[in-house]
């Protein structure tokens, strides 16, 4: 009876810290891509350079990160010829680094509350 | 046709159209990337196996298309039976099937009315409700049995499939660990063809039981339908509204081929009793009207036509005996076949 009382919350508890990882991860995304995006870089470069910073994010959640962003203004995007190869890049528009600026400082405030509690 | 283009290609089929081409291109030039880093890495060009690793590490197209869409309907009764990811083909099939119903009610209520019998709205109503309860019913229940087993199983797809390159591997259970040649699967074409053709025949036997001019044509003006047919009228509906859902049952589970094999032996033996009550009844046809306000020359008519009516039931009869025998005996024989394994396979052409 105990080991499926802890199996059930076992697993649930389980999914609950997957559910609220994501959602804590979601909004650091964002950020981390206009970041690395102060520099231009084509999608796949962009990935590359998320994972070797510890920020890994896979094909399926970027792209569409990336559209989304760009509708809202603040990336511009431009299809080029590189290595032989179409490839689209990607970089932050003027919006885009003002609201950089400003999610930054949002973060820092965050963070250092945080530490201040934890 | 390599395998990244099946993977792009079952992508793009369920992406937004206008944004199609593009992201279709992303995808590639990544896809690409990554499969020059690796083989950069290897010193060696990739695999096809290591290509197909590589693929299904990006998950379902399916899903993964999903991803690009700003549309995040669902369809939820309490819990969510349609995710964003299913959402827009539900909405498409339904749209297409439910738009071809009311057209073929249409189409019967048009010439009906043209023909000078009187509709009622009340008809059309209950006409066009059934059908779209009918439908409702059976394409959620499709599309909710595709949505738990994509929730349950996301890795259970490869790109072997004709549709768009994907095939969805829906094989539940406990029959997953029992492999049923492909060949022998009832095709899915068959089970759509036969919902909409048995639809459009519940929607003729529903009109015919009120409006006995589609099946007597002018006719009707004399003629009129044996108190028999009013009698077998529900078992004839029940027959239909049963072959509808075995064959949306198939259509979910296409190696159910024994499942279809009983149901054969069990609709054609109701088809059987049907006809026996018909032919029991002796008479099919009568006239409108008093008796004695019927000419010889309507009575003659009247003859032959019943006359007619009784051949065209004893050749049903003999044929539906028949098919009974043929299907009794596959059924039979793939079973002393398979009673050495536990195989829930039937021969090739069961029940064709």
């Amino acid at each position: 009876m105990c080991i499926v009382h802890y199996m059930v919350h076992g697993t649930s508890n389980h999914e609950l810290f997957e559910n609220l990882r994501l959602e804590l991860r979601r909004g650091s995304l964002v950020l981390a891509c206009l970041a690395a995006l102060r520099q231009e870089r084509y999608g796949y470069t962009l990935r590359k350079t998320l994972e070797e910073q510890g920020m890994a994010i896979d094909e399926g959640t970027l792209y569409p990160l990336l559209r989304r962003l760009e509708s809202q203004g603040l990336l511009l995007s431009e299809w080029r010829e590189e290595e032989k190869r179409n490839k689209r890049f990607y970089r932050l528009s003027a919006d885009g680094k003002l609201i950089l600026k400003q999610l930054l400082g949002e973060w820092q405030s965050i963070s250092s509350s945080l530490n201040g509690m934890l | 046709m390599n395998l990244v283009d099946r993977y792009l290609k079952a992508v793009a089929k369920a992406l937004p159209e206008a944004q199609r081409e593009d992201i279709v291109r992303e995808l590639s030039e990544d896809i690409r990337s990554e499969m020059e880093d690796k083989a950069g890495e290897l010193g060696r060009p990739l695999t096809e196996s290591e290509q197909q690793a590589l693929l299904k590490r990006r998950g379902n197209p399916l899903v993964l298309a999903g991803r690009y869409r700003q549309d995040y309907r669902t369809l939820a009764f309490g819990r969510q039976l349609i995710g964003p990811v299913l959402f827009p083909f539900y909405v498409r099939v339904l749209s297409f099937n439910l738009g071809l119903t009311f057209a073929v009610i249409a189409i019967i209520f048009i010439a009906l009315g043209v023909s000078g019998q009187k509709v009622g709205v009340n008809d059309v109503l209950s006409s066009c409700l059934l059908q779209l309860f009918i439908q409702l019913g059976a394409v959620t229940l499709i599309f909710s049995l595709i949505e738990r087993h994509l929730t349950k199983n996301p890795d259970r797809w490869d790109l072997s499939g004709t549709c768009g390159g994907l095939r969805l591997d829906l094989k539940i259970g406990k029959n997953s660990s029992l492999p049923i040649e492909r060949g022998q699967w009832i095709s899915r074409f068959e089970s759509v063809s036969i919902i909409i053709a048995s639809t459009v025949a519940l929607i003729w036997v529903t009109g015919v039981q009120r409006y006995p001019f589609l099946i007597l044509g002018p006719a009707a003006s004399f003629l009129k339908l044996a108190p028999i047919w009013y009698q077998v009228y529900f078992p004839i509906v029940l027959l239909t509204v049963a072959e509808i859902v075995r064959a949306t049952i198939n259509l979910v589970r296409p190696d159910w081929t024994r499942f279809r094999a009983v149901y054969n032996i069990v609709s054609h033996s109701g088809g059987l009793v049907v006809v026996y009550y018909l032919i029991r009844s002796g008479s099919w046809v009568a006239a409108v009207g008093p008796a004695t306000e019927i000419t010889e020359q309507y009575a003659h008519s009247i003859a032959i036509v019943n006359q007619w009516t009784y051949f065209a039931l004893l050749v049903a009869a003999i044929l539906s005996v028949v098919m009974l025998v043929v299907k009794v005996t596959r059924l039979v024989r793939s079973l002393r076949r398979g009673a050495g394994s536990p195989s829930v396979t039937a021969p090739a052409k069961e029940g064709d």
